[in-house]
This record gives C-alpha cells, structure tokens and sequence, in this order.
C-alpha cells in the first residue's frame, strides 16, 4: 500500500523519486517540514490568511532542496526514457482538474480548490502544492509543452501534407509554426495570463520560469529538426526563447481576429533574429577571411608562420 | 488521513483527458506510454519489464541519473576535445608540410581520422540532445592558436604537441571505456544487458581511443622527444588538456 505515503511525500518537479535510496538523504530534512504543513488547522480560511506567507514559504522550501532548482535533462536515448515527471498522482489529478478552471478563475487559488472539488479531494487538498498559483502555472506551461510535442509526434502538425502539401519547410518556418502553435494554446487564457506573468516574474519564482523557457526553447528547435552543436546552440535557443517571451508578452493585449497581430509580430521578430544571426555570421567571416589572407600574404613573402 | 487516502484512490481511474496529461509520457518512447498511468515508484520496474518484453531476450540494463550525467559530460568533452585536435592539426600541416613534404600524406592522415571522429560526436551530440560546450569559442581560438605556434616552432615542436594531446586524450577515453565496461559488468551480475547505442558507443569508443594513441605513436617516430625545450613544452600543453577538460566536462 503505497498510497498514504505518494500523498504525505511531496515529491516535486527536479526532485528524484523518493524510492531510490540515493535521495533518501536530501529528502530527509523536508519530510518533518511536510508532515508539519499537513497538520495544520485544516480550513478554507485558514489557506487565505496564509496568503502572504505564501510568497516566503517556496524560497524557504527552495533553499533546503538544491535539486529544485531543475536540471536541463541530460543524455537522451530511446532506450533510457527519461522519467517524465515529479508529480504525484494526487498532484497531477488535482492540477489537470484545476486547469479547466483557469479560463474563468485565473490561475488562483479558487482554481485550485475548485480543481480539488472536482478530482474528489477536500478543498484542504490543495496544500499538496506548497507553491499553489505558480505550480498550477507551471502545470500549464509543462503540459502545454508536452501537447505541443505530441501534436508535432502523433498528430504530424510538420508535414509537408498537413500544410497544404506545399515543399517541405525549411527549418525556421517549423520554428514559427511551432512557436506559433505555441502561443495559441495560451488564447484560451490569454484575460488571465498577465496575471500568470506577474506571477513568474516573482524573484523566487524566475528560476523555474526561465528553466521552463529554455525547455520550450529546447524542445522547439529539436522538433523543428536543428542540429546545431556548436556555440549556435546557445544563441538559437536565446534567440527562439526570446521571441517567444516577448510574443507572449504581445497576445495578452492582442484583440485581433485569429490573433493575427501575434502572428505578424512573430514573423517580424523571427526575421529580426535571423538579421542579427546573419550580420554576425558575415562579421565572423569576414574576419576569418581577413586573418587568413594575412596568413597567405606572410607566407607567399617567405615567412615561416 | 485514512479518508484522504479512500478518496484518491476512488477517484484516481477518472484522473484526467488524456490530451493533458500527454506531456507526463513524451511519445518519443511509446514504451513510455506503458507506465504512464502507473505510480511513478513503478516506472523502474516497469520499464525495465517493456524492455524485456520488446527485446525478448535479457532485460535492459537501466541507466541511473549519475550515468547519464557521466554520459552527458563524456560526449561534451569528447566533442570539444576532437574540436581542437581537427584545429590543432588544420594549423600546424601547412609549416610542417612545407619544411618536410615527406610529412604530407601523414598529416592528412592523422587530420583525415581526426574530422571522422570529430563528426561522430557532433552525430551522438545532436542524437542525445546533449548540450555542446558553453566555451566552443574559446576553444576554437585557443586550439588553432596552439596548433600555428607550435607548427611555427618546427616539426619537433609539432610532433611533442600531438604527443602530449594524444596523451592525455587517449587516457581520457581510456576511462571512459572503463566506466562502460563497469556498467557492462554490473547489467551481466544482474543478468541484464546494455542497449545497443550504448554497446555502439563503447566499440566507437575503443576505436577512437586506438587511432589517437596510433597518432601518439607517429608522433613519437618522427622525433617528438628532440623538441627543444621538450619537457616546459609537453607539461604546458598537458596540464593545458587536464584544466580544459575539467572544463568541458561542467560547462
């Protein structure tokens, strides 16, 4: 029976399953500190008036678990599958209910408990999410990233058939049709998602909020097929990361019909990139050239360089 | 607490639209799919059983976050490490060449073997989606400016560079190769066996390993140990190799 323990445990995004016996260790100290938060007053009231506490809190839990903080995913093979998640089945069972909430409530407490309602919980459930509003924010940004995939893998959205049959894209138009993809998954809370950003833009919260950026990043570049392995790696991931940000930033204020205005901007925004991308190429070039023929020129004048 | 635990459970088979939930079993792996619904305390096992069950023959041996991390950085190092050997070897042929023709074919030999295993890396780099190093740049400019300087300071000089790199780098891999091979020992205890990328990795590995300690033998043979300040030269550029994949290998 390893139910009541999947509950008491909090096992979280970056933290191994508790399990393995090399975790057992880091875990150790934050047991007590769950076990304490599950045997307080248990009441709805009692959950808003530790709202601002709730802010302290995560840091804390932050600075006592270091794997917290997630690491990018290393070495990924078909035949290692990486495990895909931290959450546990209470926790994910309660978020993906909450999430049919967030249109009309926000990514807010009342989603949450609303989210517990429904999943069968009692409303003091959602304790299970010390870091409440930005797990469930969290929840949607990764579970929109995992839909993105699944509709690229299972759902061919890439093929040269399913865009009209037209040549196959080139590398950066998959980028934009992803990236765009992307942002109209957010349409549907597109009144909320300022609020979302406020969120994620907390101090404690920037961390996982960028980490969750790279991700998307990371994934949308691989889906679209880049193979870059140099110094290029770094600057296409800021440079798609950066886009995407600023583009998501745009939608929120975008009333446009289809969104087309975000459209547009991505389109402008990605062409800008690819200026900047093309201007440093030429520079690097150009110098290589230049130190080359300098080479030569010592050369040809006998020189032993 | 015990009625907590009587509600998840009842309510966990409605647990959510697949659509979801999709992101918890990314379909790279469709035998990910298979323990997607499980407790997660499971997936070991579990995934350990799919393996078994779609090769038919031993159970997979499953690699844990410390391997990976070791895989990760190895590929990382490996792939800045013959980075800089192709440079080193692109700046030094030409004032080799030059003073000793007879060098010629050795050369685009040596490079020739270099460019493959260069290439095999950025393959296994941009197939796990292991990220290349942060300091490329730096690596570029350094190993080309190494390589010129020593081609510069004549065949002798050039041979004890690739001497020294090739000994340390032919120790590197050598490790690697002993790690793998523990990991082969351990999954055969266990009655369990590497998968085939991996097992493909360990022969390209030993063959790389062979080819750059063969290059340390070419160097040898053409006078490396007659560079003139040989002993200043060889510990720089080594001690210059350990601090640069110490490097590699973090970031």
């Amino acid at each position: 029976m390893t139910r009541p323990t999947s509950l008491l445990t909090l096992t979280r995004r970056g933290l191994f399953h508790p399990s393995t016996p090399r975790t057992a260790l880091p875990l150790a100290p934050s047991a007590p500190r769950n076990h304490l938060r599950q045997c307080q007053p248990q009441s709805q009231i009692h959950t808003t008036t530790t709202q601002p506490n709730s802010l302290t809190t995560p840091r804390l839990s932050q600075k006592t678990s270091p794997k917290l903080s997630p690491k990018p995913r290393a070495y990924h093979s078909d035949h290692h599958p990486t495990q895909p998640h931290d959450y546990t089945n209470s926790q994910t069972t309660i978020l993906s209910a909450a999430l049919h909430h967030v249109p009309t409530h926000g990514f807010s407490r009342d989603a949450l408990t609303l989210g517990c309602r429904d999943a069968g919980f009692l409303d003091v459930s959602v304790q299970l999410l010390p870091r409440a509003e930005f797990d469930l924010i969290l929840f949607w940004l990764a579970s929109r990233r995992g839909l993105l995939r699944s509709k690229v893998e299972s759902d061919g959205l890439l093929l040269p058939s399913s865009t009209g049959g037209g040549p196959v894209l080139s590398v950066d138009d998959k980028i934009q049709i992803l990236l765009m993809e992307r942002l109209r998954m957010n349409a549907e809370v597109k009144d909320q998602w300022q609020d979302a950003l406020a969120v994620m833009s907390l101090g404690e919260n920037i961390p996982l909020s960028l980490s969750e950026l790279h991700a998307l990043a990371d994934d949308i570049l691989n889906l679209a097929g880049d193979k870059s392995v140099d110094a290029s790696w770094y600057s296409k991931r800021m440079a798609v990361a950066a886009v995407y940000a600023a583009s998501d930033f745009v939608m929120t204020r975008d009333t446009s019909a289809g969104l087309r205005d975000t459209e547009e901007f991505v389109a402008r925004r990605w062409a800008d990139a690819r200026a900047v991308g093309n201007k440093l190429t030429g520079v690097r070039e150009c110098l290589g050239f230049m130190g080359s023929t300098a080479v030569g020129l010592g050369r040809s004048w006998g020189l032993k360089i | 607490m015990l009625a907590r635990t009587c509600f998840a459970a009842s309510f966990r088979p409605t647990a959510a639209t697949p659509v979801v939930l999709d992101f918890l079993a990314p379909s790279t792996l469709q035998s990910c799919r298979l323990y997607n619904s499980t407790a997660t305390n499971q997936s070991a096992a579990s995934a350990a059983s799919s393996a078994q069950r779609s090769s038919g023959s031993k159970p997979r041996y499953a690699l844990n976050a410390n391997q990976r991390e070791f895989l990760d950085s190895a590929l990382r190092v490996n792939q800045a490490g013959e980075l800089a050997a192709t440079l080193i070897y692109a700046a030094q042929t030409p004032q080799v060449v030059r003073s000793h023709p007879h060098l010629r074919p050795l050369m685009k030999h040596m490079y020739d073997q270099e460019v493959g295993h260069f290439n095999t890396f950025n393959h296994l780099i941009a197939k796990h989606r292991v990220r290349p190093t942060a300091m490329y740049p730096v690596w570029y400019a350094a190993a080309t400016f190494l390589g010129w300087s020593t081609g510069v300071m004549g065949r002798e000089a050039a041979m004890a560079c690739t001497e020294a790199v090739e000994t340390e780098i032919g120790s590197h891999y050598n490790d690697q190769v002993r790690e793998i091979l523990s990991w082969k020992a351990e999954a055969e205890r266990r009655g369990e066996e590497l998968d085939p990328e991996l097992e493909e990795m360990l022969a390209n590995f030993r063959r790389i390993r062979d080819e750059e300690l063969e290059h340390l033998d070419h160097a040898v043979e053409n006078d490396a140990k007659e560079a003139k300040p040989y002993d200043p030269l060889v510990n720089f550029i080594r001690y210059g190799c350990k601090a640069a994949i110490k490097i590699s290998e973090k970031v």
